[in-house]
């Protein structure tokens, strides 16, 4: 447990000390959404910026105002929906592409160059390009397995007329399961990412096929250390709802910035568990490794150098 | 052979006063009928809930008020609506592309033998008719031919053995798991209405019409069944084959609705109406036990309200059905002295829908149960008319900006949930059309609730609120058991008003004109626009033009209120006959804004945000949106990026 804990601050450490990662990570999540939301500003400026009606919705927020506000033709023309999408996949995008940049930084625990964080980012957007399209593939049937399980419970309560707090348990049973089936799939990606950046692997599937049985021999230490970032990570969101519904409804810049506040705290936490993740290699394996002299390991990482970082 | 001794005797006429008292009079607090009872159902009906059938026998008396000699009677089979090539099917379908048949929905009623009293076996006559549509394959009507007329002021007296199948509850009756609900199950004579026999056939988007009378009904269930139905319960007898007869009475009601599950757990309360005691009988799922207290209030608080507001509620009981979750399609629904909600066990405080529909159900005991329109051909009357006083009421409750959703700070009125479910189907169809000639069925909600709410909301406009609740009081006292028509009810706003309106019910009732006026230009310019001088505050004087436009073809009068900056506000009354009219003025002021309808009462526009023009832009609004959608695209964005 200590040594659990002091995972968990170290990594927390590396986080700080890098922490320029973090508000850059929040201001392109922010200029991208914000971006995508400007043709929805631009229509609604339209309708409501010259309309005593829209003060219904400074006042609070009234639901009927609203309904009618979003299905106005002028409003309505566009899709704030589709519009965002595009948001969305850039911002996967520049996560995938600066995965390597970020482990490479709380691998080395110095400030790395930006042309360092950058070569890093290119040498491993390809290699972790290919476990996205891997990890796709896994968690597609298991999204299909719960939708369907869903579905099943739905069925079965609702055909059957079982007790209808039963339904909602075995809903909420499904998510649990879903969600953890997905927190282990992840632990098992973010092992390979590390992995694949610390042994410069490029294969891969046996990348992967290696990541898995590391991380399936040290799950319970491993999950354990991801809950506990995650049960933050959610505790913040709750924290923030709570705010928010104790702020009033006029002072809608304060909303704002309490979201903003739990948007950056998740950005955070999960790059708190990278760290995490990083940390608990170098200590487990690279430093166990280290230590058997009869077996010729690869160097111990110091502090990387441009050169030092693999390239393509 | 018997003989009688003294003691038999008394022992005879004790267990008969006895057996006398157990059945109460009246099921209404009324000391003489209150309807004309024209129908007297007495059924005997044994339930099988492992089959999901009834096998019942049915003695109608019907007094033959028509004043004329009748020799042909429809009546309605609503149960064989649920086979594939019904008319009920084939417009439900119609509707609902998606929907697909499964034979477990099927059901069917059956006239095993029909005989008249004095005539014989009749069975032979039955003929399945289509009044509507001529569908060949809708059996939901039938007629019988009389080998003799029924003269005037006579009674002719049906029995009629019948055998119902039910169904999966697919739309208000059926059953699912332990539950049934016993809605439309028995054969049902026709209204005979403005001269002619009344007997539609069943609609996906109608409901029914029947005469008054009274209901007396014994169900045979099993023994742990916990039952609820229309009228007053008279006695129970446990049978030696693990089953029970309830026995039911009702008075001046024109159907019978009744529902068994062995889960329900009963409460009971009373409420002390103007026409004496009132017994809320709560029927609630185990898992709704956080929500008896919540039923009860609205019930309670509903029942004051039309009490205080409309008029009395006159019966002894009300039974409140909450059907399983499973069953939702039972749920939300009217019947005589009985009705069903819906709610989900984890429903907040702040979200009014349980208590929408408990209203609004409960409302149906006037705008149906007593006043009670035909639902076939004017949907309007009873659904629009119990929007409206829902609407009223709830506002009275909850507060007129929250009577519908009051959670986290958002909150919704329900006269706003009514207004926008009419402005999606505004020129679809006008209010007064049968019920299945609608276009879809959100035309038909949307018209037939929606567009009545706010047509009624907006007549408020015209003739004051008290006036409209004056004339919804006087057309219910006028016109409750009987079956008026649309012109009875505009014809009593009319006269409490004493305004004529036809210009307003010619647009709102029988048109599909569309209400929406906007300030089409304001603009406001200093009147030496042209000299190259600056302005000075109180010294120059401005030119205000404000151009209101009548968009829609709806006219209306409306008020236009224009603000200037020195305080002076100017209020323009403007017929809006004519297409826009401009209002000029020369002040030394400038505007601050103009404002159509500034009361908000004119609930019929169609855009309410075009009805206002403010001169200083304000993007509050605008933003707080703008930021929410923000936030969540942020949210989304991060969520993707976990997969990377």
């Amino acid at each position: 447990m200590a040594e659990q804990s002091g995972i968990l601050r170290e990594a927390a450490r590396r986080v700080w000390k890098s922490q320029r990662i973090l508000w850059w990570f929040f201001f392109v999540n922010l200029v991208l959404a914000s971006l995508s939301t400007r043709p929805l500003s631009i229509r609604l400026a339209q309708v409501t910026d010259h309309s005593l009606q829209s003060q219904r919705l400074v006042q609070g927020f009234d639901l009927g105002t609203y309904s009618e506000l979003i299905s106005n033709p002028d409003v309505a023309r566009g899709s704030a929906m589709s519009e965002s999408n595009s948001a969305i996949f850039i911002f996967l995008i520049f996560a995938l592409f600066l995965t390597g940049g970020i482990l490479a930084t709380y691998l080395s625990d110095f400030k790395l160059a930006t042309s360092q964080f950058f070569e890093a980012c290119g040498t491993f957007f390809w290699r972790y390009a290919r476990l996205f399209i891997f990890m796709a593939i896994v968690i597609s049937p298991i999204l299909f397995v719960s939708y369907e399980l869903l579905a099943w419970s739905g069925r079965v309560i609702f055909d059957h007329g079982g007790p209808e707090k039963t339904g909602y348990w075995m809903c909420l049973a499904t998510l649990l399961l879903t969600t953890f089936v997905m927190m282990c799939v992840r632990l098992w990606f973010d092992m390979a990412q590390v992995r694949a950046l610390v042994e410069d692997e490029r294969v891969m599937r046996h990348t992967l096929a290696r990541s898995f049985r590391l991380t399936s021999s040290n799950f319970g230490s491993l999950f354990w250390l991801y809950f506990r970032i995650s049960f933050l990570a959610w505790l913040g969101l709750l924290l923030g709802m709570w705010l928010w519904t104790r702020i009033s409804g006029q002072r809608s810049g304060l909303s704002f910035s309490v979201f903003e506040i739990v948007l950056l705290w998740w950005l955070g936490t999960r790059l708190w568990q990278r760290a995490s993740e990083v940390v608990w290699y170098q200590r487990h394996v690279v430093a166990a490794a280290a230590a058997v002299p009869v077996v010729e390991t690869a160097p111990v990482p110091g502090p990387p150098t441009a050169d030092s970082l693999p390239t393509t | 052979m018997l003989s009688w001794s003294p003691v038999s005797v008394v022992l005879c006429l004790v267990l008969s006063a006895s057996a006398q008292s157990s059945i109460p009079l009246r099921a209404t607090n009324s000391e003489k009928p209150l309807s004309e009872r024209v129908v007297a159902y007495d059924i005997e009906a044994r339930v099988d809930t492992q089959h999901h059938t009834i096998d019942g026998a049915e003695i109608l008396t019907y007094r033959n008020l028509t004043g004329k000699p009748q020799d042909t009677f429809p009546f309605h089979l609503y149960q064989n609506a649920f086979q594939p090539k019904s008319t009920f099917m084939t417009e439900m379908r119609r509707n609902r592309p998606s929907f697909e048949w499964k034979e477990k929905y099927r059901a069917s009623s059956e006239v095993k033998s029909l005989e008249v009293a004095g005539m014989g076996d009749l069975t032979s006559q039955i003929r399945f008719i289509s009044p509507d549509d001529g569908n060949p394959d809708d059996r939901t009507v039938f007629e019988v031919k009389l080998p003799k007329a029924v003269p005037p002021g006579e009674s002719v007296q049906f029995k009629i053995k019948f055998h119902d199948q039910l169904g999966q509850v697919l739309a208000r009756t059926g059953y699912k798991a332990d539950f049934i609900m016993g809605a439309q199950w028995f054969p049902k004579v026709g209204v005979w209405w403005q001269g002619a026999w009344n007997c539609h056939q069943f609609h996906a988007s109608t409901e029914f019409f029947a005469d008054f009378g009274t209901y007396d009904v014994r169900l045979t269930v099993r023994k742990n069944e916990v039952i609820g139905a229309s009228g007053v319960e008279v006695s129970t007898t446990n049978n030696s084959d693990g089953t029970k007869t309830v026995a039911f009475h009702g008075e001046d009601i024109h159907d019978f609705a009744w529902t068994i599950e062995p889960q329900y757990r009963v409460f009971t309360e009373t409420f002390h109406g103007s026409m004496g005691p009132v017994t809320i009988r709560l029927l609630i799922q185990p898992d709704h036990l956080n929500q008896v207290e919540r039923h009860l209030r609205i019930i309670r608080q509903t029942m004051d309200h039309f009490d205080r507001w409309y008029g009395p509620y006159p019966y002894k009981q009300i039974t409140v059905v909450d059907p399983p979750h499973y069953a939702l399609f039972a749920g939300g629904m009217e019947y005589p002295t009985l009705i069903t909600c819906d709610t989900v066990w984890w429903t907040p405080k702040g979200w009014h829908e349980m208590e929408e529909i408990a209203e609004h159900e409960f409302g149906h005991q006037y705008w149906y149960g007593m006043v009670a329109t035909n639902e076939f051909e004017d949907a309007w009357l009873d659904e629009g008319i119990n929007s409206y006083t829902e609407v009223k009421i709830l506002s009275d409750i909850f507060g007129a900006d929250r009577s519908g959703l009051d959670l986290w700070g958002i909150t919704e009125g329900d006269d706003a949930q009514q207004r926008n479910s009419y402005r999606g189907v505004a020129d679809k169809d006008p209010m007064a059309r049968f019920a299945y000639q609608y276009m879809d069925s959100s035309s038909y909600g949307g018209i037939t609730y929606g567009k009545t709410a706010t047509v009624l909301l907006t007549l408020e406009k015209v003739v004051g609120e008290d006036t409209m609740r004056r004339a919804i009081h006087t057309y219910f006292l006028r016109y409750r058991f009987t079956h008026p028509t649309k012109e009875d009810f505009l014809k009593t706003v009319e006269e409490v008003s004493g305004q004529n309106l036809r210009w307003y019910f010619d647009q709102a009732v029988h048109g599909t004109a569309v209400m929406d006026y906007d300030i089409a230009r304001a603009s406001c310019e200093r009147l030496d626009w042209y000299e190259k001088n600056r302005e000075k505050e109180g010294q120059t004087t401005y030119r205000t033009m404000v151009t209101v436009h009548r968009k829609g073809d709806f006219i209306f009068p409306v008020d236009v209120l224009i603000k200037f900056d020195d305080g002076e506000n100017v209020r323009e009354h403007w017929d809006g006959r004519d297409r826009w009219v401009r209002y000029t003025y020369e002040k030394k002021a400038k505007l601050v804004s103009a404002e159509i309808d500034p009361e908000h009462m004119v609930r019929l526009d169609k855009d309410a945000f075009n009805n206002s023009y403010a001169a200083q832009p304000d993007s509050r609004a605008n933003r707080k949106i703008t930021r929410y959608w923000t936030v969540l695209v942020q949210f989304l964005s991060q969520l993707a990026a976990w997969l990377a």
